[in-house]
Formats: structure tokens, C-alpha cells, sequence
């Protein structure tokens, strides 16, 4: 039985579809029990008792249709107008315009090809160098997790059953002082103005506005519908859809209605490879759970760690090598049921430890060797992924320090969430 | 075989794709459909239906693992996929062949699990969602993975034949969460 175990691993290893190692597992360990077979899907379908779940496809469905319109374009534009003025203003306005769009596609890397390819050419001619200008972009590719509705925050909230209203508002101040701690690296990088600052007429300011008048109310929708009472967030998620649906399809009319039932099955097919993870976890979790894994981990573990705050440092650095290792989502679902139990035995707060962890995982994104950023942005720009290691160096310092702040200060997270 | 029959096969293979797309674009546009008219009902006359809720739910299930079905035809799932590279070229389709067989047992067995946990339900589940059988609304189960487990089979095949892809190797590839 174990060989079998082994093989499996090994099998995930060498690319075997996730869900598909997990259930394996999963399988292999509850008839190991002498547990009947059908277990596994019973604890599959108990995901049909999460009310939350379905602001997963909704908002993955949001995402990938804002991707494939003008918006990202129209957002740029008007960022640029409002924001160029400032020194390093394209910088900021580049950081502000990913964080925003990450937030409503999650960090599957759409970012960095929607908007990269935009915003490299822009920063180079603007002078930035082009270390920087590679590294500010791979950077930004998963910069604004933390903000709502950004898909991995409402992950982690149905993986430990926490408030994901509570925990939209957690990421608001962590996201902010790592878009201000960049933005300032950023203004003190900027180049010499070629000739004075660059200001926008009142009138080009109207006419950006008036663009993008359609886009702007989104995210008052979501926020405004969430906080003032009126909808709870898979309902959110379902008038976010169907505005964006709306807008993209029949007011900009940027997606043509023919190609709509493709975006359509493509973001199921994105949910899909999402929830068979997620389901498969279940049974695993639970099996594991059965097993009191998570408990006898802690006894393990406390042996060594007495202190909450040493506890953090260690799963600081566990959760940046996962998050290298692993995709956001498959990291959350496999990792956040293991630790939860261990980090509230060390009185660890259940929202700040979402913050922590996505935190974790955004830097793992472009930490090197394997950080997918890296990649992807390797594959954009077509350089080497060894000058990407270089260039994303300065933005990763700033990352992990904005890391620091976030573990040892939880009010930073709390603060807002009460 | 026949050229006639190849491009019979092919042409019920499109026609297959079509269907689930449209499937699937029809379980979306119901989860957006019914969660607002649910929204509209409450705020605008205070009521609402209790078997909204429950079948929206349902609906994600039922989206969720089609949809599931549809990234494995594509290579769409999330995978580790750590050291495949270490393996030269040349065996590149052969690990993928056997990545698939893997795959399609253990959704088979999946299947399988899934129609042991419908027929109890059929037996002793009784009558839920919209007067009809908690087992009817567990069906996505059973039916989704068998179907997972099939188009498994079908890519371990085409790695060998080059047949049920269109461009050699291009739905078999693993992609890492559905990047572009």
C-alpha cells in the first residue's frame, strides 16, 4: 500500500493532474481503513452545503470577460490621466492598474499578459530602465490579492470557513501599504522629467471618465452591496457577472455576443480544474483529520516552538517555498486545513492568518527558482528568467518587508475586519 | 480505418465539443439568471422561493465538475509537474500516455464511488430539491467522472495515435492552473 502512496507522489511529481494524485490518495487511504469507497464522494458532495462557493465561477467568469474586452485599456488610460502628473507617475499608475485588475481575475496570470504587454513599452519609452521596468511588471502580475474580490481571499475563506466579508476587508491596509511601500520605491527610481511634468486638461480627465463611466461603478457595486447590507457576497458575485455582462457585451459591445459562449465555458473549465481540487481535498482533509494528523503535527512542532511570533517566522518560510512550488489555489486548498488547526492552537488569528498566508503566496509567485511570475513573464518578454531573477530582486526586499509588517502587526489586518 | 468513418468520428467529436460548451454557458447564464432574480425578488417585493438556494448550489456542483471535464479534454487542469522535464524529449509522450492511464483508473474508481454513494442515496436519500430524489441532484457525480475517466483514456490514446487530437500533443499538455 505505501509503494502505491509512493508512486502516486511520484506521479505528481511528474505532472499528474492534482485532484486526480489527492483522490488517489484519498481512495488508497479510506479502503486502506476498510472504509467503503464511497466516502470520498460523499464528502465531495458535501461541498453542495457551502452557500459561498458560488462566488467562485461568477467572479471567474467576471474576470475572464473583463480580460478579454477594452477594460484593462480604458483602466490604463484613465489611471494615467489622473495619476501621471505624480514623479514616477506610470510606475504607480502600472502598480495601481495591476493591483486593481488582479484583484478581479485572481492571479492565474492574466496580468501580466493583459497588461504587461501594455505597460512595458510605455515604461521603457518613458525612460524607466529596463531591469526595472521587467521586474516592477513580473512583480505586479500577482500584486492586489489582497484586495476584494480578488478569488483566492474568498478560497481561503470557504478551505477555513472564515467571514469572507470579514476578510475582503482584512487585505484592504496590508494591499495599501504594499502598493505605497512599492509606489515610493518606484518615485525614487523614476527617470529625470524630460520636459517638466506631465499634466492632463480637465477635459481629458472628463473625457477618461466618461469612457470608463461604466467600469467605475464595479467595484462600488460589489463593495457598496456587500457592506451596506444588501447582498451577500455569491450575490455580489452574481451582479458583478451579470454587469459585466452587460457592459462588455451590449454598452462597449468590446466582446462580440458569438464569442461570449466560449469566455463562457472557458471560465467553467478554469472553475472546474478549481473545484475537482477542492472536492478531492475534502476527502482527504477529512481523512487526515480522522487520523489527527493536524494534532500530532502540533505536538511535534511545539516541542521545538513555544512562541506565537517564532511560530510565524517558520510558517513564513514554509508557506514562501509552497508558494513557489505550488498554484495559489491548489496551495490554499491543500495547505490552509493542515495548518489552521496548529496555527489557533498558537492563538493565531483566523483572518490575519488568511492575510499571512496570501501574502506568502503572492511573493512565492516571483520568488526564484520556480515563482510562476518568473515564467510567464520569461514567456511575454522573451528574456531569460536568470535577468528576471535580477530584476524583481529590489521589488522582492520590499515585498518580504511588507511581509514582516503584516505577521507582527495584525492589527494592520484587523483593524478594519473589527 | 476508412476515411469516410475518420471523418464521421471527427465531425461527432466537433459537434460533442459544441455541446459542451453551450452546456456549459447554459449552467453559467442559470447561476447569473436565477442568484439576481433571487436578489430582485427580495429587494424589490421582500420574498423569495427556499429551493433557490439549495439548487443554486447544486448548480456549482453541477458546473464545476463539467466544467472539469472540459479543462481535462484541454489540458487544463492544475498540476505539480516538477521534474517532467528531466525526462529527454523522446519519451515525453510516452510519460504523458502513462500520466492519462493513471488518470483515467483512478476517475474510473471515482465513477464508480460515486455510483455506489447515488444508489444509496436513491435508497435511502428520500425526496429533496424540487420534489424530486437527492440522488437525481448527486447524479453530476457519477456521470461526471466516468466521463473525466473516458476522455483520459481517449488522450492516452491520441498520445499514441495522434488521432482524437487536432495538433499532435496540444490537448494533452499539462498547463498550471489554467494559464494562458
Amino acid at each position: 500500500m505505501n509503494l502505491v502512496k509512493a508512486l502516486t507522489v511520484v506521479l505528481a511529481l511528474l505532472g499528474a493532474p492534482l485532484f486526480v494524485v489527492i483522490s488517489a490518495l484519498a481512495l488508497l487511504a479510506f479502503s486502506g481503513a476498510g472504509i467503503d469507497l464511497s466516502v470520498v464522494v460523499i464528502e465531495m458532495s458535501r461541498l453542495a452545503d457551502t452557500p459561498m462557493l458560488l462566488s467562485l465561477p461568477l467572479f471567474i467568469f467576471a474576470g475572464t470577460l473583463l480580460s478579454e474586452s477594452g477594460a484593462p485599456q480604458r483602466m490604463l488610460r484613465l489611471s494615467r490621466l489622473l495619476l501621471g502628473w505624480l514623479p514616477g507617475g506610470l510606475a504607480v499608475v502600472a502598480l495601481v492598474v495591476c493591483a486593481v485588475f488582479t484583484a478581479f481575475t485572481g492571479a492565474s496570470g492574466v496580468t501580466i499578459f493583459a497588461l504587461g504587454g501594455l505597460l512595458h513599452p510605455a515604461l521603457v519609452k518613458d525612460r524607466y530602465p529596463e531591469q526595472f521596468s521587467l521586474g516592477l511588471i513580473t512583480t505586479s502580475g500577482s500584486l492586489g490579492l489582497l484586495f476584494p474580490p480578488s478569488l483566492p481571499l474568498i478560497l481561503y475563506g470557504v478551505v477555513a470557513e472564515a467571514r469572507i466579508d470579514q476578510l475582503f476587508l482584512a487585505g484592504i491596509l496590508p494591499g495599501l501599504l504594499m502598493l505605497a511601500l512599492l509606489g515610493g520605491y518606484s518615485m525614487l527610481r523614476s527617470p529625470a522629467r524630460r520636459e517638466g511634468r506631465q499634466t492632463s486638461s480637465l477635459s481629458e480627465i472628463k473625457a477618461g471618465l466618461r469612457e470608463a463611466l461604466w467600469e467605475l461603478p464595479l467595484p462600488l457595486l460589489i463593495l457598496g452591496g456587500i457592506y451596506g447590507g444588501f447582498l451577500v457576497v455569491g450575490e455580489a458575485a452574481a451582479v458583478a457577472a451579470c454587469w459585466v455582462l452587460v457592459v462588455e457585451v451590449f454598452v462597449y459591445r468590446d466582446v462580440p455576443f458569438s464569442k461570449l459562449p466560449a469566455i463562457m465555458a472557458q471560465s467553467m473549465m478554469l472553475f472546474g480544474g478549481i473545484l475537482v481540487v477542492l472536492a478531492a481535498s475534502m476527502a482527504s482533509t477529512n481523512y487526515l483529520i480522522d487520523q489527527e494528523v493536524p494534532v500530532r503535527l502540533f505536538e511535534t512542532i511545539s516541542q521545538y516552538i513555544s512562541s506565537k511570533y517564532t511560530f510565524l517566522l517558520v510558517l513564513n518560510l514554509f508557506l514562501l517555498v509552497v508558494g513557489c512550488m505550488l498554484d495559489i489555489f491548489s496551495a490554499l486548498v491543500l495547505v490552509v486545513p493542515l495548518i489552521l488547526p496548529i496555527a489557533q492552537a498558537y492563538e493565531v488569528d483566523l483572518v490575519h492568518l488568511g492575510i499571512i498566508f496570501l501574502t506568502n503566496l503572492q511573493i512565492g509567485y516571483c520568488t526564484p527558482p520556480v515563482g510562476l511570475n518568473l515564467f510567464l513573464a520569461s514567456y511575454k518578454f522573451e528574456t531569460p528568467v536568470t535577468t528576471l531573477y535580477r530584476a524583481t530582486l529590489p521589488f522582492l526586499l520590499i515585498l518580504l518587508l511588507t511581509l514582516g509588517i503584516i505577521t507582527y502587526f495584525p492589527a494592520l489586518s484587523l483593524w478594519l475586519a473589527g | 480505418m476508412p476515411n469516410a468513418l475518420v471523418s464521421l468520428v471527427r465531425t461527432v467529436h466537433r459537434l460533442l465539443l459544441h455541446l459542451e460548451t453551450f452546456w456549459l454557458a447554459l449552467l453559467l447564464v442559470a447561476m447569473i439568471g436565477l442568484a439576481c432574480f433571487q436578489i430582485g425578488l427580495r429587494l424589490l417585493l421582500d420574498s423569495g422561493f427556499l429551493w433557490l438556494d439549495p439548487l443554486l448550489r447544486y448548480l456549482v456542483i453541477w458546473a464545476g465538475l463539467f466544467g472539469a471535464l472540459a479543462a481535462t479534454g484541454r489540458g487544463k487542469h492544475i498540476c505539480l509537474d516538477l521534474v517532467s522535464y528531466l525526462l529527454p524529449a523522446r519519451y515525453q509522450p510516452l510519460l504523458r500516455c502513462g500520466l492519462h492511464l493513471f488518470s483515467a483508473v483512478v476517475c474510473g474508481v471515482l465513477a464508480w464511488a460515486a455510483v455506489l454513494f447515488v444508489q444509496s442515496e436513491m435508497e435511502f436519500g428520500g425526496r429533496t430539491l424540487l420534489g424530486l430524489g437527492s440522488w437525481v441532484w448527486n447524479l453530476a457525480f457519477p456521470v461526471a467522472f466516468g466521463l473525466i475517466s473516458l476522455r483520459f483514456l481517449a488522450a492516452a490514446m491520441g498520445e499514441v495515435t495522434g488521432f482524437f487530437t487536432e495538433e499532435p500533443g496540444a490537448r494533452s499538455r499539462p498547463a498550471n492552473g489554467g494559464t494562458p
